[in-house]
């Protein structure tokens, strides 16, 4: 107001006081704080040093531990040379070749699907997503049937003899056919839904100044649509890059880098090897990811995220629309040849020879792969929940929060499943075969840190030295100790601290505390529930025996968490449950903290923390990073579409930020998540490049067996195994479509589902 | 001291240019009255809202206090400030029922399920929403999610009600019908209200006071009356009505009287018609509102119609006075003629209507 006295001058902010405006916020906010530091421990444990640790080991001779840079000379070695550069070359061919042939496809499917109308486009745009849902080398064996030596059409119906020298479907372009097939679905998806958000006004506009059909395409629709040819382009060539079922299957004799990684880990055992490989895998795959996420991002002049626009301009030239349509149609036939190959693969007696009707193959395949089934079923979807959960929380984050580091924690989020699989699968051997001590004890000490910080400020300190004693004596006298009654031991403290919470100060806040002692309990109680099940199982025999035992174990999984983990939600709990209240002050709170902490830090320690090799976790674990992009995306498409005054408004109506996302958030986004979740499920039960490394007898992964099946030439059994898993994918899809179709009439429509159109 | 203060209250961004920091709101002073309804108006971007979301809690200022019942609640998160928010956008939860939506904060409250059905039924009552309980937001119209806005705030009985533009979405006979029920609403519970709008019209029928504000300062904080009679900067006259504002220079002062040289005449004003003290021979600018202005024959002033509007109540005219523009709103409904384009006419400028800003 003019009238009123200047204020006296004050100094600006400093970047000081900022930071301690954002810690000061952290602090206050204990469920923002712990969902920032679990989503960070997450990314850096699960993909950070997986990653970290392949790019060490290419370094260091793992039987000495001494620097060696032995398989980078080797490409200048003069009797390895050759070899080491073929693997490149055949890799860069045949990610090029996939690129363009799968996004040239994938622009006429395009074109045709959205631009001309024809009768059953809806079940043409199925047709070509089912490669998405399939096992990632479905098509490959697909191929072999068909146009394999004794393929149905290379043998019996042209009659091919092959010999020595005659080109069979083995080979480069045997990969590059299949590849191209298998990936050219991602550029159609991409493509038409930028052509679908093409405003019809902008090629009326050219239409009104006087441009034909074909200068619009040349000089409007084709020139909008270049970042998005562009951005396919370089998905495609990574996807093809990280692709190892098919160069497995159909290489022969070229090897690609990726099936030498494969090769060098699992067959020779030779890590570094492995590693050396994947470096050289991981440089152009990262060098297309930031490509992207940089340029082909910034130049494209239609957001993804509106919604598509009312008017299509239909093609009707019939000179463009005939070739569009031919193309298409062979397409279409193609995929559907490669399809029915499959189902009538895995139904008759010996392909080739004998194409009578026979159920064996499933018979087989429910005989031996009962386990695999059931099992890679299980951990897929215990991995569901992992990566919604932390794809909803990371999109919360970056969309509606303000942090230092929140492009980092989106980008590594992102890197998980960028780089090929192949090399976070070795990384995570690397990684988790020996306990990762660093990373344990630096999550430690942040979250253990945070925690008492939060709940006692500037008293923090004693509590953290108390707590230290205590885990160091639980650590010393552990080992003398059986596994029952420490773990039992420290389970029945935590009840019996809950009690007391709960009777001082909130009854959630003790149950809370009492659950995690509660869990323990369970962990000591579930084998002794569960074994006699097992034993009783195996003498009934058969395939009782195989359901129960594998009932047995997934029980197991939910049970034993590694105590790690335990002790890590266990530090969160501090954070929350013991924040300082009226009847919770002085010795007796600082005690609890002490005590509490003490117990987590015996937790953490016990054992070998994080060792995870040979366990189901580490197949979750896996499988979660590798969906985790798919999940943050779906989350923030949802969070855009919520306005952030909705959210204010509860605020501002006297919710705190964890009752705002719990009451409002949540139930806004739930159609977004369970969509989320199916294609997370999805790509779980289709993985295989990460997997394979990871998978034990004890937890066989279905993809994993197929693969093998093939290599041993049970083509049919193959193909049943594959048809079984397609089963699962679409039974899931169905499932939760009933449930998100029922949930967003409720809501009254709104968002689009990522498989819409047709 | 006033209920709500707003103490040199200061709110700087880093600058989207890289660097340097900008301030979006600086030196805002202010003190509102308990029942008070105080109406922050200005053109967009100067700095309203981002005042009014720093009272709620959701900015935070970068510099000065804000005291609300004598207590300072800088640091005080929004979901504990018992202010309530309108929002520009309404932001009605999509998932739950009118009923809900307007219940949300008491459950929060853990009220006794039958008082609160009780409260939340009142209040719709007395919003006009009786009978739609049940129903979907987005099963309303855009005049009634505005009245769920307004009885999901009022239902908590805030100390401040805060409202940011809450009728910038409605088409404008809904929007003067609401204003008038806004303002009697407010007056009937005498809830001390914080109100951000661009609409002056919209400002002047709610506010008891207006805060006029231009790039992040205020201008003037004042009634209605004084904001359009006496402006306390060109800004203000501008922004608020049409005005004309001359080239002046102060040349003498007689007394109480200031003689004030305009377009080759001499004025004289007394000294309540003056912003502030002017010094001799100092250049101003002197404000005529064009309904101030007489057009008749005898008229001591002579000018050329340049532009002729016909309004229905009023004719519009844009003049030449020599170099000068001016315009003229003719308001006689027995106005003996509507002057051509081009016509020479004659003109007086209202006695006492006259107001000398700085320059």
């Amino acid at each position: 107001m003019a009238q009123q006295t200047a204020p006296p001058p004050v100094a600006p902010v400093s970047r000081q006081e900022r930071w301690g405006r954002v810690v000061a916020t952290l602090l206050r906010d204990p469920t923002l704080g712990l969902g920032l530091l679990g989503s960070v421990l997450f990314v850096v444990l699960f993909v950070a040093t997986p990653l970290v640790q392949v790019i060490v080991q290419a370094f260091f001779d793992p039987q000495t531990g001494d620097p060696s840079l032995e398989y980078f000379r080797r490409y200048f070695h003069p009797v390895y040379r050759a070899h080491q550069w073929r693997v490149v070359w055949n890799t860069l061919v045949m990610g090029s070749c996939t690129a363009l042939g799968g996004t040239v496809l994938g622009l006429i499917f395009a074109l045709t699907l959205a631009r001309c109308r024809i009768p059953g486009q809806k079940w043409l745009h199925y047709l070509s997503l089912l490669p998405t849902v399939s096992p990632p080398f479905a098509i490959a064996i697909a191929a072999i049937l068909l146009f394999g030596r004794s393929g149905l059409v290379t043998r019996q119906l042209l009659g091919i003899q092959f010999g020595p020298g005659v080109n069979d479907i083995y080979g480069l372009d045997g990969i590059i056919f299949v590849q191209v097939i298998t990936f050219f679905p991602v550029a159609y998806l991409i493509l038409r839904a930028l052509l679908e958000r093409i405003d019809a006004a902008m090629e009326e506009a050219a239409m009104n100044m006087g441009a034909s059909r074909r200068q619009i395409l040349a000089t409007v629709t084709l020139p909008l649509l270049i970042p998005g040819i562009a951005g396919s382009v370089l998905l495609l060539f990574v996807e093809s890059l990280a692709d190892l079922g098919n160069p497995l299957l159909l290489g022969g004799n070229a090897t690609v880098l990726s099936s030498e990684i494969f090769l060098a880990v699992n067959g020779q055992y030779d890590q570094q090897r492995g590693a050396a490989f994947s470096l050289v895998l991981l440089v152009p795959t990262l060098v297309v990811f930031l490509l992207q996420r940089y340029w082909v991002s910034q130049r494209s002049y239609i957001s993804i995220t509106g919604k598509p626009s009312s008017g299509q301009i239909l093609i009707t030239e019939p000179w463009i629309r005939w070739p569009l349509l031919l193309v298409t149609g062979l397409g279409s036939l193609l995929i559907l040849a490669l399809y029915s190959s499959i189902l009538v693969g895995s139904i008759t007696r010996l392909w080739g020879i004998d194409y009578s009707l026979d159920w064996q193959h499933y018979q087989a395949a429910f005989n031996r792969g009962l386990n695999p089934i059931l099992a890679t079923t299980f951990l897929s979807s215990m991995a569901t929940p992992l990566a919604v959960l932390m794809g909803i929380l990371i999109a919360y984050l970056v969309i509606r929060k303000n942090f230092w580091g929140k492009q980092s924690l989106d980008f590594v989020s992102n890197l998980g499943a960028a780089v090929p699989g192949t090399i976070l699968g070795i990384g995570y051997i690397i990684a988790f075969i020996q306990p990762p001590l660093p990373v344990v004890f630096g999550a430690t000490v942040v979250l253990a840190g945070y925690a008492t910080w939060s709940v006692l400020a500037r008293r923090c300190w004693g509590a953290l030295l108390l707590g230290s004693l205590l885990g160091s004596l639980l650590r010393w006298i552990g080992p003398s100790l059986s596994y029952e009654l420490y773990v039992g031991g420290i389970g029945a403290l935590l009840m019996l601290m809950g009690a007391v919470v709960g009777w001082r100060s909130h009854l959630w806040k003790g149950g809370l505390l009492a659950a995690v002692g509660f869990y323990l309990e369970l962990a000591v109680v579930e084998p002794f529930v569960t074994e006699p099940i097992g034993l009783w199982g195996r003498t009934l025999g058969g395939d009782m025996a195989k359901l129960l035992t594998s009932l047995q174990a997934m029980i197991g999984v939910i049970f034993q968490l590694p105590l790690t983990l335990v002790g890590f939600v266990l530090l969160g709990v501090v954070a929350l449950a013991l924040r300082p209240e009226a009847r919770l002050v002085g010795r007796l709170h600082l005690g609890l903290v002490a005590v509490t902490l003490g117990l987590a830090f015996g937790l953490i320690f016990a054992g070998d923390p994080l060792a995870l090799v040979g366990t189901p976790y580490i197949v979750i674990a896996a499988y979660a990073v590798r969906s985790l992009p798919t999940s943050v995306r779906a989350g923030m498409a949802a969070l855009q579409q919520i306005d952030p005054s909705i959210e204010e408004a509860s605020i501002n109506l006297g919710a705190d930020t964890q009752t705002t996302f719990r009451k409002i958030t949540v139930p806004l986004i739930v159609p977004a998540l369970l969509a989320g979740a199916i294609f997370a499920f999805a790509r779980h039960m289709t993985s295989l490049s990460a997997i394979i490394f990871l998978t034990t007898p004890r937890w066989p992964i279905l993809t994993a067996w197929i693969l093998s099946e093939v290599e041993q030439g049970g083509m049919s059994t193959a193909a049943a195994y594959s048809m079984i898993l397609i089963a699962i994918v679409f039974g899931a899809i169905l499932l939760m479509m009933a449930f998100v179709g029922r949930r967003m009439r409720q809501m009254g429509g709104g968002l689009d589902l990522m498989m819409g159109g047709g | 001291m006033s209920y709500l203060v707003l103490r040199d209250i200061e709110k700087r961004f880093a600058s989207r240019e890289g660097g340097g920091q900008v301030a979006a709101v600086q030196n805002v002073h202010l003190e509102i009255e308990r029942g008070e309804l105080i109406t922050l108006l200005g053109p967009s971007g100067c700095g309203k809202t981002t005042t009014l979301r720093m009272v709620a809690g959701f900015e935070s200022p970068s510099r000065g206090e804000l005291i609300l019942a004598g207590e300072l609640i800088n640091q005080r998160p929004p979901n504990q400030r018992e202010m309530a928010m309108v929002f520009q956008s309404y932001a009605l939860f999509p998932h739950l029922s009118v009923f809900e939506n307007v219940a949300y904060g008491l459950r929060l409250r853990s009220l006794p399920e039958t008082q609160l059905r009780k409260r939340v039924l009142e209040v719709l009552e007395l919003v006009g929403l009786e009978g739609l309980e049940q129903r979907p937001p987005q099963q309303l119209s855009g005049g009634q999610q505005q009245r769920v806005a307004l009885a999901r705030a009022l239902v908590l009985e805030p100390k401040v009600l805060l409202m940011d533009e809450p009728l910038s979405n409605l088409d404008a006979k809904l929007r003067e019908q609401m204003r008038t029920e806004i303002r009697r609403i407010q007056q009937n519970l005498g809830i001390t209200t914080l109100y951000v709008t661009h609409d002056q019209a919209e400002a002047m029928t709610l506010a008891d006071r207006i805060v006029i504000m231009n790039r992040g300062q205020i201008e003037q904080v004042d009634v209605p009356t004084q904001i359009y009679q006496r402006p306390a900067s060109a800004f203000v006259a501008d922004f608020i009505g049409q005005s004309n504002l001359l080239p002046a220079r102060v040349i003498d002062r007689e007394g109480e009287m200031w003689l004030i040289q305009t377009l080759d005449h001499i004025v004289r004003l007394p000294s309540g018609a003056v912003a502030q003290p002017p010094q001799l021979g100092e250049t101003a600018q002197l404000l005529i509102r064009p309904e101030a202005i007489r057009l008749h024959p005898q008229g001591s002033l002579r000018g050329k119609i340049q532009r002729v509007t016909y309004l229905g109540s009023v004719v519009e005219y844009d003049l030449t006075l020599g170099a000068q523009q001016i315009t003229v709103l003719d308001t006689d409904p027995l106005r003996p003629q509507i002057y051509a384009l081009g016509a020479e006419v004659n003109l007086d400028f209202l006695p006492g209507c006259l107001y000398l800003l700085p320059a």
